[in-house]
């Protein structure tokens, strides 16, 4: 299908690549899909657009590539409400945010997607070990690189 | 809001399968016991504001922001996936 978006223009976007959110996002109750998308950057950032609010996007990243004893554990209810029968199809991202100069993840409310059924769901971790800005990348200055170095 | 006055080991029922219970009161401090089915979950409120708004910080990162990022595994090694 064919979404729109401020960041970048008209995409098409497969099927396969839009995630349900029943529960939308904390703080963005009513955003219930989004497509994730790559960032053209690099393999670990991926971009989390609204499919309903052109102006709504995430950057998402898998947690394990940063933290290896990252761990989610999920209770009885989350697992029920992704239909999550196989725990292999279980997939789990973070939303990146940039503070200061470093690209940040919240790791305390990592989003759970079900690559089978692509139902996802932001949940809350109770472990107080990870934060909401849990330092991932420091960030290059904005000026661009010479070309030599 | 409904405001009920309890002493120490005093309960609150919340339908018929939640239970609060003032477990400790010292000074400003109220320790609170909870007993609900497992389907509820219980968070302290902070968190859900702490990550809420955060959502709507990081709603505002544009692609420029990652221009930064270079290329992960390049020779810069600040830039590189921070090891735990």
């Amino acid at each position: 299908m064919e979404i729109e978006t401020s960041r970048f223009g008209v995409l098409s976007v497969d099927d396969e690549r839009i995630m349900n959110f029943p529960k939308g996002l904390l703080g963005f109750p009513g955003q219930t899909k989004f497509a994730l998308i790559k960032t053209g950057q690099n393999n670990y950032f991926f971009w989390l657009q609204s499919i309903d609010d052109p102006h709504l996007a995430f950057v998402v990243t898998d947690p394990s590539t940063f933290f290896k004893d990252y761990d989610v554990a999920l209770r009885d209810e989350t697992v029920a409400d992704l239909e999550l029968v196989n725990p292999a199809a279980m997939q789990v991202f973070v939303i990146c945010n940039k503070v200061g100069d470093w690209l940040t993840g919240n790791l305390l409310g990592p989003i759970v997607v079900n690559t089978a059924s692509r139902l996802a769901q932001q949940v809350v971790l109770t472990e107080k070990k990870w934060t909401t800005r849990q330092p991932l990348l420091r960030l290059q200055a904005d000026v661009p690189l010479a070309k030599s170095a | 809001m409904l405001v009920l006055s309890r002493q120490r080991d005093e309960t609150i029922m919340i339908g018929d399968d939640i239970e609060v219970t003032v477990v400790d009161i010292r000074g400003d401090k109220v320790r609170l016991g909870i007993n609900a089915p497992k389907e509820i979950s219980v968070h302290r409120k902070e968190v859900y504001d702490a990550i809420r708004r955060e959502n709507k910080a990081a709603a505002q990162v544009k692609p420029e922001d990652l221009s930064g990022l270079g290329k992960i595994g390049s020779k810069n090694p600040e830039n590189q996936p921070k090891q735990p």
